[in-house]
């Protein structure tokens, strides 16, 4: 048994390292607390690989963009060694991808910034990742921060004529970070949060926390996953009558939501999202992509996902080699002008413009990824609501 | 060559985590192969060491309290202390509970004390958790070490930023593996020195037969709080070492009892419970089986794939992490029954009398 | 005054924990029970509970798409109690009784590991995202509304909390049938309560042990799909999420006591739930955050003060 097993780690390893492909690292959180927002995310990543190989693959020789997959299961132990096999086994050339803020810190911090290996990230939305790096330049993501994605929150809620708000949050890293962003612009804005309350994930009820906020305000703002939790509360809300709207940010917006709790249910419901511009052509070229492939684009971070995937690609095409050393300066380079416009799924444009030493500019599905000095996105929000039995999209201003 | 560097780099985070799990199954030793306690509270432990060392030795930060910057091999020191207090005041009250009782009170305890860490927000930055813990050699690289004492007396700021520069970026790591094998190796040594000392020989006697113990005037009671304390101190120590390796730690997803706390379980039971050496050889061994399964059930579905055109693996991929978490379940299974008494079973120390 | 306080309290505090106490109380009685007559804890409890729970859903979802009619949880989780209770009776072949002579330790990580296994089995075959079971929000029962506000007491209480209560006191009552009145009852509460005694007076172990298997099963998928009811979807963690909390029941009642694990349930359910009551003041009296830490201080202080529990277990 233990031979059989050994032999197939042998016949694991050289199968990915045998070939001269350009291989990236991709740890997504396919167990833990929240693997259905990942599921998608990871169609996301194989598909724009797909697209660029269809495409005529990496450099003049064509060699293939493999994407090779690693469970971090949003937990810090389970980040740090996956991404040690990644850098240290597989060799990859840079990271896409890990999802939870707290794991993306950790396997940063730990093994890829000593490293010396880019990490893009396509949904740790934490503050706490903007200036965490001590000199170098490793760390980027495609999902823009909280700080960013509270304070739009808030300024809808203050635009959609709400003045008082009971907050309640689940005790995770994500909601917490964004929790506090809104409860802080929402009063600076003029606003008051009669209650901020934390509520554990994943119970089985929530209906005394529902009933105690409940008695300070008509409006809940929710910031949960919906996976853990959150259509728990939502539901438990929705049944005692005990708020009227409710807002929230993307841990909330999923289809799941609709059909578990009934797209008649939710007619005051509002959810924030980092999406894109759906008038945009970078988005309707995504929206073309995904749709074709079956991926659903405008979930939480999916676009997002297939952008970082698509950028390193670009940045390792434009470095001129997988060496990890020039992949950072050449991710700058790739994202922002000047340059022709490159949007989601134009590889062979990008890859024809960048063998004659021109400029481009990656327009992404997710927003305009150009990154800031701290390696984070600006990102534009757009706000759903549910129309005919599903969400509909429309971009804050 | 580079690959090999990689091959050398990833044996050498095997040894470091596995060394750190083996400095758990010692301390979860001396509680259960020693003293008979069935501790599934672990994790709780773990979670005290690791935040006291983070809170004392991380630099100043608004989202916790402190950090108070203190030099690490302190925080190391208070960590165990930490643990080990926290486990006194546990020991005493619980310790008279029945095995199946204890086993309950502990895994309630942990999760108290992990909800107090992820609920005193002002203390620990809750959920969020504490980053930018220094991690022993490569702290040494940071500026506000070399910038103050005691390495600022050996060169300036602006020389130690160039001798670390020079420096292949992985130097620390060797170094940091060493430390943890260097302390296991330490921890080994004064376990085997207690276990044939006079005090092992009476917590086996306590262990197996009870009321013959009592009867020969011996405080059962004191010896199996002594022992509860000393291996919660030290896996406390170990705490402190996973929140260096780590470098970031949180309350929910770090600590998780599964990964934590069953995870050494399944090192001391297949090691063999009662024997040091089994405990740390059954670490290295869980957990390069742990880490480098996601290998080979990547490479079998890769294989399977390739065999069976037709076969969607997608699918399967996506679920890989399950079918690792079920084949450590059933490797418990078989050891449980195939070797009920692990890899290295128990040796009894002979009595001075019948060693001439 | 009275009324205000009647009409939140009873609503969104009582009422919710009485749900949650019952479906405590069912899950605690297998505990309860394992824990009298096999000796050890039975970490696997919650998720044989969750399969339970599963295997209803991919009848009801067969039912509906083969016969085109929806089943009610209750109808399909009979067939599914039946392979659920033969996969009690093989854990127990194949992973327990092999230690039944041996330390217990050896059976709680054996059940410690049957957990993990049935969980990733569950992870890898159904999937680790939620499944809806029943889609939509669940109002009030219109007719109880009427009737009660007529009185002036307003309860809003949906159907599915109705068939919950109506559900726990039928297993309860028949459960004491068994215990009390038939052959074998009687022979489980004489092994539960002097394991030696009942041997020599000739009782068949093995038939016991079966049946402990049996009343164990039925009540914990019933708990399942109690639980799986009332938060209307599935998850893969919803049974582990449950044990802590059903330990904690079985301990306050007192082990081998089933009429104590259903008190215990109760009060686990509803002191959960009532500590987030705003006793003192506006604020919750504790922290929604801390809300999961109450079963397990009412476990730890339990053991420490009464260990044989409220009423009389057996204490080790």
């Amino acid at each position: 048994m233990k031979k059989i097993l050994f032999a197939n780690t042998l016949i694991g390893m050289l199968a990915t390292t045998a070939v001269a492909d350009v291989n990236i690292g991709n740890p997504m959180a396919l167990t833990g607390p929240i693997p259905d927002l990942v599921a998608p995310m990871a169609q996301a990543v194989d598909l724009a690989a797909q697209n660029i190989n269809d495409q005529g693959g990496m450099f003049s020789g064509g060699e293939a963009y493999n994407v090779i997959r690693a469970d971090s299961a949003c937990d810090p132990v389970a980040a740090v060694d996956a991404v040690t096999k990644l850098i240290n086994v597989s060799s990859v050339a840079a990271i896409v991808g890990p999802v939870c803020s707290g794991a993306a810190i950790a396997q940063a911090e730990s093994v890829s910034i000593p490293a010396g290996v880019v990490t893009l990230s396509v949904s740790a939305s934490s503050p706490a990742i903007t200036n965490m790096e001590n000199g170098t330049d490793l760390v980027f993501r495609t999902a823009a921060s909280d700080a960013y994605q509270g304070v739009a929150l808030a300024n809808l809620a203050i635009a959609k004529g709400i003045t008082d708000v009971a907050v309640s949050y689940a005790n995770d890293d994500y909601n917490v970070a964004i929790a506090g962003v809104f409860s802080e612009a929402f009063t600076a804005a003029g606003g008051t949060v009669t209650a901020n309350e934390a509520h554990e994930p994943s119970k089985a009820s929530y209906r005394s926390e529902v009933a105690t906020l409940g008695a300070t305000s008509d409006n809940l703002a929710l910031f949960a996953y919906y996976g853990s939790g959150g259509i728990t509360l939502m539901r438990n809300a929705l049944e005692t009558s005990a708020f009227t709207t409710f807002i929230g940010a993307d841990g909330m917006l999923s289809d799941e939501v609709i059909d578990q709790i009934g797209s008649e249910n939710l007619g005051t419901t509002t959810f924030t999202t980092s999406a894109s511009d759906p008038t945009t052509k970078a988005f309707g070229a995504w929206k073309a992509i995904a749709d074709a492939a079956g991926v659903p684009a405008s979930d939480p971070f999916v676009p997002n996902a297939y952008d970082a995937t698509f950028m390193i690609a670009l940045a390792i095409e434009k470095a001129g080699s997988a060496d990890r050393e020039g992949i950072a300066a050449a991710l700058r380079e790739i994202a922002s002008a000047p340059g022709e416009v490159i949007l989601p799924g134009e590889w062979e444009k990008a890859k024809g413009i960048l063998a004659k030493g021109g400029d481009i500019n990656y327009e992404g599905a997710a927003g305009n990824q150009d990154f800031d000095e701290n390696g984070d996105v600006a990102g534009l929000f757009s706000m759903s609501s549910v129309v005919d039995g599903a969400w509909a999209a429309t971009l804050i201003e | 060559m580079e690959a090999y560097l990689g091959y050398f780099l990833y044996f050498l985070s095997l040894a470091t985590v596995g060394g750190i799990y083996a400095i758990f199954a010692l301390g979860l030793n001396v509680q259960w192969g020693f003293a008979g306690l069935f501790n599934v509270g672990i994790v709780g432990f773990a979670a005290v060491g690791a935040y006291t060392y983070a809170l004392l030795t991380t630099a100043e930060s608004t989202f916790h309290y402190g950090g108070l910057d203190l030099p690490l091999p302190v925080g190391m020191f208070v960590a165990m202390v930490a643990s080990a207090v926290i486990a006194g005041v546990i020991g005493l009250i619980c310790i008279r509970l029945r095995s199946d009782y204890l086993a309950i009170a502990t895994i309630g305890i942990a999760e108290i004390i992990k909800l107090i860490l992820k609920n005193e927000t002002e203390v620990t930055n809750g959920p969020r958790g504490i980053n930018k813990i220094p991690r022993a050699w490569e702290h040494f690289s940071e500026e506000r070490f070399y910038s103050s004492w005691p390495m600022s007396w050996f060169n300036t700021p602006d020389g130690w930023a160039v001798f670390f520069d020079a420096l292949p970026n992985w130097w620390w790591q060797p170094c940091f593996a060493a430390t943890v094998l260097f302390c296991m190796y330490v921890i080994y040594r004064m376990l085997e020195r207690a276990r044939i000392s006079p005090w092992g020989r009476m917590m086996t006697a306590i262990r197996e037969n009870e009321p013959a113990a009592r009867a020969s005037g011996k405080n059962v009671t004191a010896r199996r709080v002594e022992a509860f304390v000393i291996g919660a101190a030290i896996m406390g120590f170990a705490g402190a070492l996973f929140a260096q390796h780590l470098r970031l730690i949180e309350p929910t997803n770090t600590f998780d009892p599964a990964k934590v706390t069953f995870l050494v379980w399944v090192m001391l039971i297949l090691g063999g419970s009662g024997n040091n050496r089994g405990a740390m050889l059954g670490a290295f061994l869980i957990w390069t089986i742990w880490s480098a399964s996601e290998l080979m059930i990547s490479g079998i579905i890769d294989l399977a794939g390739y065999v069976f055109q037709t076969f969607d693996t997608g699918l399967l991929a996506t679920r890989a992490g399950f079918l690792r978490m079920m084949l450590i379940g059933i490797l418990m299974q078989v050891v449980l029954q195939k070797y009920p008494a692990g890899i290295l079973p128990e040796v009894r120390p002979a009595s001075p009398r019948s060693n001439k | 005054m009275w009324e205000s306080f009647g009409f939140e309290f009873v609503n969104f505090y009582f009422i919710p924990g009485l749900v949650l106490g019952c479906i405590y109380a069912l899950g605690a009685i297998g505990i309860t029970l394992t824990f009298g007559i096999l000796r050890f804890a039975n970490f696997a409890h919650g998720e044989l509970m969750m399969m339970g729970a599963y295997l209803t859903w991919t009848i009801m979802a067969i039912a509906t798409a083969v016969l085109g009619i929806a089943v009610h949880p209750l109808l399909a989780a009979i067939p599914a109690s039946i392979v659920v209770i033969y996969l009690f009776f093989w854990t127990d072949k194949f992973f327990y009784k092999p230690f039944r002579k041996a330390d217990t330790i050896k059976v709680v990580m054996a059940s410690f590991g049957m957990m993990l296994i049935l969980r990733s089995a569950v992870q890898v075959i159904w999937g680790p995202n939620q499944l809806t079971f029943v889609p939509g929000i669940a109002k009030p029962n219109p007719s109880l509304l009427g009737w009660s506000s007529d009185i002036g007491a307003m309860l809003l209480i949906p159907n599915k909390h109705l068939f919950i209560f109506a559900g726990t006191i039928l297993f309860v009552v028949v459960l004491s049938y068994i215990l009390n009145r038939t052959r074998i009852g009687k022979a489980m509460r004489a092994v539960s309560d002097s394991p030696d005694l009942a041997h020599v007076t000739g009782i068949d172990v093995d038939q016991v042990i079966r049946a402990t298997w049996i009343v164990g099963g039925v009540c914990a998928i019933a708990a399942g799909v109690f639980l799986a009811m009332d938060i209307q979807m599935l998850e893969t963690t919803m049974g582990f999420r449950m044990l802590l909390p059903m330990f904690a029941a079985a301990i306050l009642g007192g082990i081998g006591k089933p009429y104590g694990a259903v008190v215990g349930g109760l009060v686990i359910g509803l002191s959960e739930e009532l500590s987030a009551y705003p006793w003192i003041g506006d604020a919750p009296l504790l922290s929604p955050g801390y809300k999961t830490g109450v079963a397990f201080a009412i476990m730890v202080v339990m053991l420490i003060v009464r260990p044989q529990g409220l009423f009389k277990g057996r204490s080790f």
